[in-house]
């Protein structure tokens, strides 16, 4: 028995591998066996929690079916996708990387536009290099940490700076190029860095006591832009235009708890 | 002959599957590797400035995190090997612990003692000297070192271990100092061993990525080595992250070669 578990273990590792190299490669069978009304949705970090939250009101109004989340960075998440990833439905923090699997990926249908976020400067709690505004990131010595070029949340900071005008100063003292807002956060609440950029919105409950918020001025803020859509070539098509559908409708009230703005 | 041609008759078919499903398993995802780097591209790749500043990065890093390793490590690995003291075991398993520990939490744990703010060392360093590690290549090299640490550790103590003692002995009753003995016997006679300690714990040093990123940071020029290179062009421009990559394996591959025979068999 021990044996044989080991052995399946294997196979569906190698199979797993395998995805990457097309439909031919992958022989086994055990790895498609796929769970009834199960839906794996690839969301950005931003999402965490509201889509957990969102996740569970669907699971609930959707009795026998289960939501998997697959939460990271919508460029990493992208990426995964269009390499083959079992994905139903992908929610993205930019158009960038809706088009990618759009276009370059297996492509998708049933695209919407579903919440909007703007950027703030977060800084340690006690906000040690005093921070006050856009411009004091300009200043010299202060420690700046982003998420990096790729990533929507390091894109839009980038643009944003370049319209405020204060690209090169600003972009001088970046001490970090992070993988997604979340890493931005922790370093931030390491108390190495003295300020970052991300969303309103990653200022969570969780870390709300030990990073603040310093709002932006809605002249040079960035709004960001979510799309969500179903994945072509999932198995799932109701059940992942239902979530779309869901997230459009009953989890807008979650999405505005969380501080994400309306679609326009 | 015989004996050994019956056993290999014997080996079970279950076996012969699973073995070589074992080896798939390693051989797949460097095949992948192979097949998706883009050849026509990699020398413009791999001399574009971003691949050259992580290269010369990481091999200061590598090379100052393995010259460290040996440094500490010679000492410690005399200590473990000659030595006699209650926690002797204690200490061994503590220095193997970095070897088995997930990078990312070496990172977390390299940040709650050298963190500026509420590092065990970090914040005294901060207050006192305004001496910041993070976001510096000295975290870089620290995180190398905490990783690749253990291995010249181990291989040091294995080499002070099966070193025929004699050969000390003699050179001392002949009227040898202690550090003319170490300097003309013991550390000649172990040369294999401090050479395989060396390239293990460089080339353990130039793969380090968890710690590396989350306790260094990642910054063109300061802490961005060859494997957060590949991380971040993996979302840029993926085909820069597998002419990286697979320039990692090509250098992986000459330290499997560089050794064998030495250390490895």
């Amino acid at each position: 028995m021990r044996r044989f578990a080991v052995a399946l273990a294997l196979v569906s590792l190698v199979a797993t591998a395998c995805l990457d190299d097309g439909p031919n490669a992958g022989s086994g069978d055990s790895a498609s066996a796929r769970e009834e009304a199960d839906l794996t949705v690839s969301a950005a970090s931003s999402l965490t929690d509201a889509f957990t939250e969102i996740g569970q009101a669907f699971e609930a109004a959707n009795p026998g079916t289960a939501v998997t989340f697959n939460f990271g960075p919508s460029d990493g998440l992208a990426g995964q996708i269009d390499q083959g990833a079992p994905v139903d439905v992908f929610a993205s923090a930019s158009p960038t990387w809706m088009d990618s699997v759009q276009d370059d990926g297996p492509g998708v249908t049933d695209r919407a536009v579903f919440a909007q976020n703007r950027l703030a400067i977060i800084v340690p709690v006690g906000n040690p290099a005093g921070i006050q505004s856009l411009d004091d990131l300009t200043e010299d010595h202060v420690q700046l940490v982003l998420a990096a070029e790729g990533v929507p949340a390091g894109d839009y900071a980038r643009e944003m700076f370049r319209e405020a005008g204060i690209s090169e100063a600003a972009l001088a003292n970046v001490v970090s190029n992070e993988e997604d807002v979340r890493a931005v956060i922790t370093k931030l609440i390491a108390g190495d860095a003295d300020a970052g950029i991300g969303y309103v919105t990653d200022v969570t409950p969780a870390v709300s006591n030990r990073v603040t918020v310093i709002p932006i001025a809605d002249e040079v803020n960035v709004i960001a832009t979510y799309p969500i859509a179903v994945v072509n070539g999932t198995q799932e098509v109701d059940l992942a235009k239902g979530f779309v559908d869901f997230v459009l409708g009953d989890g807008q009230r979650t999405l505005a708890e969380y501080g994400f703005l309306r679609p326009p | 002959m015989a004996s050994s041609a019956l056993r290999r008759g014997r080996t079970p078919a279950v076996f012969v599957v699973l073995a070589a499903l074992g080896v798939a398993l390693v051989a797949l995802p460097l095949l992948g590797l192979l097949l998706r780097t883009p050849w026509s591209r990699v020398g413009e790749i791999l001399t574009s400035e971003t691949a050259l500043t992580a290269l010369r990065l990481s091999l200061v890093v590598a090379t100052t995190a393995a010259a460290i390793s040996f440094v500490l490590g010679l000492p410690l690995a005399w200590v473990l090997a000659r030595g006699s003291f209650r926690g002797k075991t204690f200490v061994r398993a503590l220095i193997v612990l970095p070897l088995v520990m997930p990078p990312v939490v070496a990172g977390v744990g390299l940040l709650a003692a050298f963190g500026r703010r509420s590092g065990l060392v970090g914040a005294w360093l901060y207050e006192w000297f305004g001496i910041q590690l993070t976001f510096t290549t000295a975290a870089a090299v620290l995180a190398a070192t905490f990783v690749s640490f253990p291995l010249a550790v181990l291989v040091l103590e294995a080499g002070l271990r099966g070193l025929d003692e004699r050969l000390e002995g003699a050179a001392s009753t002949l009227g040898a100092s202690r550090w003319y003995v170490l300097r003309r016997v013991t550390l000649p006679v172990m040369g294999p061993q401090i050479a395989a300690a060396l390239v293990l714990s460089w080339a353990r040093a130039l793969g380090e990525f968890g710690a590396t990123i989350t306790f260094a940071g990642n910054l063109q020029g300061r802490t961005q080595t060859l494997p957060l290179a590949v991380f971040e062009r993996l979302q840029t421009d993926p085909e820069a992250a597998f002419a990286i990559s697979m320039l990692l394996i090509v250098v992986a591959f000459a330290v499997i070669l560089a050794l064998r025979g030495r250390f490895l068999r």
